[in-house]
């Protein structure tokens, strides 16, 4: 009999039924692939570097004359438990072309590895490990991955020495060591006996052959005091560093985890929703049966067992499609790491029976008031009759808005409980949208600039050759003649100002019984009190430095030690006064006082030249002059604050495509949420619709006032996600901003006009349009219907 | 006077696992102005079938329905709609209502919705008020609707059918659900607003109800078996006289 009523029950319901088994599918798809990619970004870089193979130090070398010296420090080396190497030669952008033209431009020198010789592991697009190269083809990565240029079935000429190479690029490839954002070394992955060719050719050896050396070690601090003296050492740090290097894609991992935990949030409302408003139709056959004397027990087993049936169903369907869903989402956050966990395939099923489970507690809590209910009771849709509050919340006769816009807003006003789901699912998607909007904006910000270890000037003006011109000077006056010509360029065009350049500097640094190198930050023509501290006093005085939170970490000193700094070959005792904010080099920098006699001709690097125009411009100005310096240094690295930001984060565009993407999916999720709810209420208020035509509503009354209260709804989430929109951007932000090195002081830059405005508006117009389609199905409801309305 | 519905060889026919059925099989009548028509039968003789198509609440198979010089059959959803809304009103036994409006926004909804006149809200609201008035529920205004009596809830329904001023009201078996004080005064109502001009054509089963009109049409298998015409209107007085002589009317028809 149970069964019979079941089937029949599954059959005569339809519409409902599929409904719950939508909303089944689709909370199992968002929960269990969240979950995995959950799990997945909390494994971040390690699960990348781990099934690399990483070691926990690596030294790339430079062979000199063909002679690499590094070997015999590594032999000697006794903290080393295991060492492999690979042989490598070094090429530049000039060495590859395409049709007799440049390539790819690209300014790190790129390594080419014969297959044979790999001692990690690379994986392809599918992340799938390579093995094997054709000959005549290679695999490329770094920033060959990223660049427009670059396609993959692309023939391309290597040219080294006296060697020519026509080589097919058949893939990209996911390096562990040299594909992060921070190195993008373009690897080249060759076929053996292509390699040969080149390694077997001396001039080629002598020239450009080096090593990468992957080290491992039961004692670090001892092995990198072992290998400190590694001459021609190009790259040479510990696994931390490295895990650094690729925190831009855990940046884009770490938001697709709070768009996971939304989605998890959106899943479960949404399945708590449907379940109280299907078993909301099936009261009066509950009172039916209490009235012909069905046990509460049996009646609550009845709908358990169909609430099990549709959950299990779903979540068979829902594990399978979230599969695909989960490999989009994680694909899309790094085209250069592996990403993943091993327990894919467990997480899904124990999510997906966890929402089976779930979906059965709310069955199980939503039956329970069929126990207090008497059949009368549960016959008047469980009303007891008892109410307190008006169910009607507007009225029409006070009211002086048209009858669809009263029946809309009033039903939302009057059945909050109704519409809430949707409200948190569509407040949920703008706070994303808004979030990343935010952070978009922030990146590309000069509110950012304090993170670079710079000040604020009118013009940017980044020009390598000329800071390679100072460094590789002997001239004592080298950095003031550079400087000179700038500030006299700028006079002769009518524009004079004043000229200044960030330099790094490569100072051995001890504390006690550890010592290292630290890039430290200087510029004679700025004081320290310019740049931002986390803690203490910018240093005053020659003797006094500064450091970052990472480099005092390592040093294992505080604020008030005193540290010994080897400037210009003298020892000098200086005292730590601050802890200086800086994302250069991976944060692991400190800044010198501008007194201290440092030659620009040591610098290890530098930063743009600054330019600061002597009549205050206004910023119309300042772009003016900016093309028109691009014309007369005939280069287009001249930017203003803005664009000075975005080329140091260069993560603007990153965070972009992942806004995109996080845009795309509330799009998705926001259209079918509102098509699945729509199709709900037009199969609750069939009897409602059915009256309205029948005292003479049209259609097109009634599809725009379904659509009005989707609109409604769109707005009160728009108005509360407008309130949360600074305290959820801060939450997540500053977790993002602290995995980048800021710890602590962003203002965030935030454009009205686009997280107010703009993708509400977006989210609104693709909601009312899908209500509205969804709505046509009220049309085949008919006036003759209202026969059969119980 | 002139005939506000005119029906002509009206047939409905549904399709059930491929069996028709022939509800209605080319039904012909007319009623005049003014006129208050009782629909009586047997159940399953097609009476509500009937006045859902007269009325256009349904469609009809073959025929012709004239409403007020419109053809039904020919008008399209748009068209049908403004004529529910400005030239009829219904009232069903189950007292159907919109559940998040209070008593008198459900009344005056149709002349919120309609364009007939140029009213503010506060006219209408005056003039929902002061039909509330007249049915004698005034004080259930601002009830919700499961706050008052049935009996209250059908004159509710009447308040509504009329409020748009209609050329016809219908009426599907309108005491059906209620009490025979709430039913007496019911149709008391509908008597009245007859009496005002309103053309009435109701479903019902209760000869007392039927003896309140001033024509009787009863219908067999679809097809109308014979009409009772009362030649004159209701009295109380002749109350008892109208039922006796439609119950003999109704016993030779088969009733």
């Amino acid at each position: 009999m149970f069964s019979r009523i079941l089937k029949n029950d599954l059959k005569r319901k339809k519409t409902m039924n599929i409904i719950l088994l939508l909303f089944v599918i689709l909370s199992v798809t968002f929960a269990s692939s969240s979950i995995n990619i959950m799990i997945s970004v909390y494994g971040g870089i390690d699960y990348f570097l781990e099934k690399a193979n990483m070691s926990d130090y690596v030294v790339i070398t430079r062979s000199s004359d063909g002679v690499n010296p590094a070997d015999d420090y590594i032999e000697a080396a006794e903290s080393v438990t295991e060492s492999r190497k690979e042989d490598v030669l070094f090429y530049s952008s000039t060495n590859l072309t395409k049709d007799g033209k440049t390539f790819a431009e690209f300014e790190n020198p790129g390594v080419i590895l014969p297959i044979c010789d790999t001692q990690i592991n690379y994986f392809d697009k599918d992340n799938e490990i390579i093995t094997d190269v054709e000959r005549g083809h290679i695999y490329v990565g770094g920033v060959l991955t990223s660049k427009e240029e670059v396609h993959i079935g692309d023939t391309i000429t290597l040219e080294l020495g006296d060697k020519k190479l026509d080589l097919i690029i058949d893939g990209f490839i996911k390096d562990a060591l040299l594909g992060s954002p921070f190195m993008d070394n373009p690897r080249m992955l060759m076929n053996d006996e292509d390699a040969e060719i080149l390694f077997s050719d001396e001039e080629i050896i002598s020239k450009n052959s080096g090593a990468i050396y992957y080290l491992c070690t039961d004692d670090m601090k001892e092995l990198k005091k072992e290998i400190a003296d590694i001459p021609n050492a190009m790259f040479s740090n510990d696994i931390k560093v490295l895990r650094l290097t690729f925190m831009l894609d855990m940046l884009v991992a770490g938001l697709l985890l709070v768009v996971s935990i939304c989605l998890i949030i959106i899943a479960f409302t949404m399945l708590s929703f449907t379940i109280k408003f299907t078993l909301g139709e099936d009261f009066r056959e509950i009172g039916v049966m209490k009235a012909v004397g069905l046990k509460s027990a049996s009646i609550r087993g009845l709908y358990m067992i169909k609430y099990l049936c549709i959950s299990t169903v779903g979540a068979v369907i829902g594990y399978i499609c979230s599969i695909p869903f989960q490999d989009l989402l994680l694909k899309s956050v790094s085209d250069k790491i592996v990403i993943g966990n091993d327990d894919n395939i467990v997480m899904g099923i124990l999510t997906a029976f966890i929402v089976v489970l779930i979906t059965l507690s709310f069955c199980y809590s939503c039956t329970k008031s069929i126990k207090k209910l008497s059949p009368i009771d549960a016959v008047r849709n469980g009303e007891t009759g008892e109410r307190y509050s008006r169910k009607s919340v507007m009225k029409l006769s006070k009211s002086r808005l048209g009858s669809n816009t009263f029946l809309a807003v009033n039903d939302v006003v009057s059945k909050p409980k109704q519409y809430l789901s949707m409200i948190i699912t569509f407040t949920v998607c703008m706070l994303l949208i808004s979030m990343l909007a935010n952070a978009t904006n922030t990146l590309m910000s000069e509110k950012l600039l304090f993170l670079f270890g710079t000040t604020k000037s009118d013009v940017y003006y980044s020009a390598t050759d000329r800071i390679m011109m100072i460094m590789g000077s002997d001239e004592e006056n080298a950095y003031r003649e550079e400087i000179n010509d700038i500030e006299k360029v700028l006079a002769d065009n009518g524009m004079p100002g004043t000229v200044h350049v960030e330099l790094l500097y490569a100072i051995p640094v001890e504390f006690g019984d550890t010592k290292i190198k630290v890039q430290m930050e200087h510029c004679p023509d700025t004081n320290t009190t310019d740049y931002t501290y986390s803690e203490g006093v910018a240093p005053l005085y020659e003797n006094e430095v500064a450091f970052t939170p990472q480099v005092l970490e390592e040093l294992g000193a505080e604020i008030g030690d005193t540290v010994i700094l080897e400037i210009n070959g003298e020892k000098k005792e200086c005292i730590i006064t601050a802890s200086v904010i800086s994302m250069n080099q991976l944060g692991r920098c400190g800044r010198l006082h501008e007194s201290v006699p440092v030659s620009p001709n040591n610098a290890a690097a530098g930063f743009a030249f600054q330019i600061d125009f002597d009549d205050d411009p206004s910023s119309e100005v300042i772009e003016e002059r900016i093309e028109k310096l691009k014309t007369i240094l005939d280069s287009n690295k001249v930017y203003d604050v803005e664009e000075y930001v975005d080329t140091c984060t260069s993560s603007s565009t990153t965070i972009t495509t992942a806004k995109n993407m996080v845009l795309i999916i509330s799009l998705i999720i926001a259209a079918l949420i509102t098509v699945l709810m729509e199709r709900s209420f037009i199969s609750k208020e069939a009897s409602e619709i059915a009256l309205m035509k029948a005292i003479g509503f049209k259609s097109r009354s009634i599809c725009a006032q379904h659509s009005l209260r989707f609109l409604f709804v769109v707005f009160i989430s728009g108005i509360l996600a407008a309130v949360l929109n600074i305290p959820f951007t801060t939450l997540i932000c500053d977790r993002i901003f602290a995995v980048m090195g800021a710890i602590s002081g962003i203002s965030y830059s935030i454009k009205p006009l686009e997280v107010l405005l703009i993708y509400p508006l977006i989210i609104c117009i693709v909601v009312v349009i899908t209500a509205y389609l969804t709505s046509l199905y009220a049309k085949s409801i008919k006036t003759q219907d209202m026969g059969n309305i119980e | 006077m002139s005939k506000v519905i005119e029906v002509k060889d009206l047939c409905k026919t549904y399709v059930v696992n491929k069996k028709q059925n022939n509800v209605l099989k080319n039904v012909n009548f007319s009623i005049d102005e003014g006129e208050m028509v009782a629909v009586m039968g047997p159940s399953g003789s097609g009476k509500s079938t009937l006045l859902y198509t007269v009325s256009g609440m349904d469609k009809m198979t073959a025929g012709e329905v004239d409403f007020n010089g419109k053809d039904l059959s020919k008008l399209s959803e748009n068209e049908m709609s403004d004529v529910r809304l400005n030239e009829m009103g219904f009232i069903f036994q189950q007292m159907y209502m919109m559940k998040n409006l209070t008593i008198l926004d459900n009344i005056i909804l149709p002349a919120v919705k309609s364009k007939k006149t140029t009213e503010s809200r506060k006219e209408t609201e005056k003039r929902g008020r002061s039909l509330m008035h007249k049915l004698g529920i005034e004080e259930t205004a601002d009830n919700d609707i499961n706050e008052v009596s049935g009996g209250q809830l059908q004159r509710a329904c009447i308040c509504r059918s009329m409020i748009n001023n209609p050329k016809v009201i219908f009426a599907d078996e309108p005491t059906g659900a209620l009490n025979r004080t709430s039913s007496e005064e019911v149709m008391n109502e509908l008597v009245d607003l007859n009496k005002e001009g309103t053309t009435v054509m109701l479903v019902t089963h209760d000869v007392k109800v039927a003896a309140k009109c001033t024509r009787v049409i009863y219908i067999v298998d679809g097809g109308i078996q014979g009409e009772y015409d009362f030649q004159t209107r209701y009295t109380p007085e002749e109350l008892r006289l109208r039922e006796r002589n439609l119950n003999n009317w109704l016993m030779e028809m088969g009733w």
